[in-house]
């Protein structure tokens, strides 16, 4: 019963997002549409005769009529073809996807750092309840959710990059990839994706032990040395808002019936607390963190800025200032869909968590 | 169903009428605030950090001790109180017919003149910091107002009438939530362009203070972009709050004795959803202040005078001069806690039950 009616549930949930999904593909392709300046005007030498600016539009295909461009463009998204960068002529979604791993490096290290400080803090905080570690908490997360990240980053340079010298300023210095890539070099070879490349015998991954133990550790410590400011300006937030979320939770379930009743069965403390008043925490919790992803992509932008993380914020606003528009257009719809994606797994994982959200 | 023609869109006396009666707090209301207030410390800081923050920006050309846009070159990078600067004057000499470098270690102070120092073009911090609160309020206060408005409209017709135009209105929502809204502001002010308004400062109009700079840069994409990024918000609390009480009996009651759509929907569901909107409007002017320093950050603004640009200018001498990002950091982080201590205290004194309840062994 209750396993048919959640896979309806995820597929209502899937079908919804889809439609999402066609929602942000749409607003961004009109986004050219809608900002004033035509996109000729920063291609074109400021000089361009009017012959050579109609030729550029006519080589971009910016000459035809919109529904025609629209078309073109989903039809082009649906094999991952995001068009050419105005700027670089490369292709934009080599150079969308490029930047993609560095964001969502950053991002998971920011969230890895909120969950692991911030629900044992609200349970902590929430258990001793007027003491000075709850005071403590209880201010922590009130400036926590009231500091711009792009500061905090700014003062944590200040204090240990500039000051101490522990870390470095900025840059990625190395992704994560390459320290497992001193152990196993993993390549692929041949891939025959679906709608995208040509027909090939299907993807084969190739796996080369190499095993440089000395060469893996170097590179998880310049890899910790870079991420560990940008992780931490960027989890701060999070950090702050899930105390903040887990300490209000946990007082209000430690009050309900089903705690004095388990407690007055004789169940440890632990159990009561952990297992039960926890676990009903955290449902709510987790709808709030899922929301509040936007936030995290948002502050993952500005963090970037902060650190020379060539992520794909960077890349946008890099984008935004050139008016390259088959970046911008593809950064924007990255975010936009991995947003709804990311949102409809926690959902699904709210829905095993608490049955009771599959019945609204 | 009924026409379009009946939604609350245009804006009469009447109407404005009831939206000023549904915003008098009752009795109860006004009790419950004084207890709340009376009895929690943190909402009295919030509010004497507003209150500071209101009076800086609202007299900002009095209290200001310097034009926060006079460069006195020869006064570059000066400290704060209590801090010294120390620099290095590299001098050539002639010493016996050949050149020697000499690099001599010198410090420089602080002066009274600029308690807050000064930033690398001889700026005095203080000065900034406090024009910088007229900027960020601006903003907040009128993005706030705008996406409140927005918002509020859009979901209660999507809760009052649920069904298709529900369906459509929160469809359109949803998309507007797959963008986080830094990412849709930067695009939009990248991709726009920043118009700014300039508006006379009164304080100089009238004679008082005539050192001051003559006007005030509102960045006015700015201000329109932070309010349309945020209307989703309140269209969500909006509707829910809408959906609540269109079942309730007196809704009822009052369609059968043949009130208006529009009467119904201002005369008895706003009123009804007026408390959860103003808690979310005051955690919004703090969302939105930290959205428009972030954005100035980025140099996405049409005002130098902001926080975030100070914060941005200030990166490029941490090493030499650490104050010049420090000071309107700490201003953008008091204001901000200040207005995050008044929602709590308005969230628990006008929703009871929320918190304070259960409690641990």
């Amino acid at each position: 019963m209750r396993t048919v009616s959640t896979g309806r549930f995820l597929l209502k949930r899937a079908i919804q997002g889809l439609f999402v999904v066609w929602g942000v593909v749409t607003v961004v392709f009109l986004l050219r549409f809608i900002t004033p300046g035509d996109p000729v005007t920063f291609i074109a030498p400021l000089d361009a005769s009017q012959e050579l600016r109609r030729q550029i539009a006519a080589e971009l295909g910016l000459d035809r009529p919109i529904y025609v461009q629209y078309l073109d463009y989903l039809t082009g998204l649906v094999r991952g073809d995001m068009g050419y960068s105005y700027i670089s002529k490369t292709e934009a979604s080599t150079r969308v996807f490029a930047r993609l791993p560095a964001t969502i490096e950053l991002a998971v290290a920011a969230t890895i750092v909120a969950v692991a400080l911030s629900i044992p803090l609200g349970v902590i905080s929430a258990t001793r309840r007027h003491q000075p570690v709850d005071y403590g908490a209880t201010l922590f997360s009130l400036v926590g959710i009231s500091t711009p990240n792009f500061w905090l980053g700014i003062m944590l340079v200040l204090v240990f990059a500039v000051q101490f010298g522990l870390f470095p300023t900025s840059q990625r210095g190395i992704g994560s990839p390459q320290i497992v890539a001193e152990l196993v070099y993993v390549t692929v070879q041949d891939i025959n994706l679906p709608f995208v490349g040509r027909p090939g015998t299907g993807a084969q991954l190739v796996f080369e032990p190499r095993m440089n133990v000395s060469a893996a550790t170097d590179a998880a410590v310049t890899w910790l040395a870079h991420i560990t400011l940008p992780a931490i300006t960027l989890g701060t937030y999070f950090t702050a808002l899930i105390t903040r979320l887990t300490r209000s939770g946990m007082l209000e379930e430690l009050g309900e019936a089903y705690v004095r009743a388990s407690r007055a069965k004789g169940l440890p403390e632990s159990l009561v607390r952990y297992k039960h008043a926890l676990r009903n925490t955290l449902a709510p919790v987790i709808t709030v963190v899922g929301l509040q992803l936007g936030t995290l992509i948002g502050g993952a932008v500005i963090t970037e800025a902060v650190f020379a993380w060539p992520g794909l914020g960077t890349e946008l606003i890099r984008a935004i200032n050139l008016r390259d528009w088959p970046i911008i257009q593809g950064s924007l719809i990255v975010i936009g869909v991995g947003f709804v994606l990311v949102n409809t797994i926690v959902d699904a994982f709210q829905a095993y968590l608490d049955p009771r959200v599959v019945a609204d | 169903m009924v026409g379009l023609d009946d939604l609350p869109v245009p804006v009469s006396n009447e109407t404005l009428g009831r939206v000023r009666e549904a915003l008098t707090p009752s009795p109860r209301t006004i009790r419950n605030l004084r207890k709340e207030l009376r009895q929690s410390g943190l909402a009295k800081l919030g509010i004497a950090l507003i209150v500071g923050v209101v009076l800086m920006a609202a007299f900002a050309p009095v209290l200001a001790p310097h034009n926060p846009k006079n460069q006195t070159l020869d006064e570059n990078q000066l400290p704060p109180l209590g801090f010294d600067r120390k620099t290095t004057n590299t001098t050539t000499e002639m010493v016996n017919g050949s050149i020697t470098i000499v690099n001599q270690t010198t410090w420089v102070n602080s002066t009274v003149e600029h308690p807050l120092g000064t930033d690398s073009l001889g700026r005095d911090m203080l000065s900034r910091t406090i024009y910088g609160a007229r900027t960020s309020l601006i903003v907040g206060i009128v993005g706030t107002s705008i996406a409140a408005l927005f918002g509020v409209t859009v979901g209660l017709l999507a809760g009052y009438y649920s069904g298709r135009i529900d369906d459509v209105l929160m469809r359109s929502a949803d998309v507007m939530l797959a963008f986080p809204s830094l990412v849709l502001a930067v695009a939009l002010v990248g991709l726009i362009g920043t118009a700014s308004l300039r508006v006379p400062d009164p304080f100089v109009v009238v004679g008082l203070t005539p050192n001051m700079p003559e006007t005030f840069t509102l960045p006015g994409t700015v201000i329109i972009v932070v309010g349309l990024v945020n209307w989703v918000w309140f269209a969500r609390v909006a509707r829910s709050e809408a959906l609540s009480v269109r079942s309730e009996e007196y809704i009822k009651a009052a369609r059968s004795v043949g009130a208006s759509d529009r009467h119904i929907v201002l005369r008895h569901v706003l009123p009804n959803s007026i408390t959860p909107i103003i808690v979310l409007a005051t955690i919004q002017v703090a969302a939105i202040i930290l959205l428009e320093s972030a954005l100035a950050f980025l140099g996405f603004s049409g005002t130098t005078l902001s926080w975030g640009f100070d914060i941005a200018q200030g990166r490029q001498y941490l090493s030499s001069s650490w104050w010049i990002a420090t000071v309107p950091g700490l201003a953008i982080v008091s204001t901000v806690v200040g207005i995050n201590l008044v929602g709590d205290w308005l969230r628990d004194a006008l929703d009871p039950g929320i918190e304070g309840e259960g409690g641990g062994p």
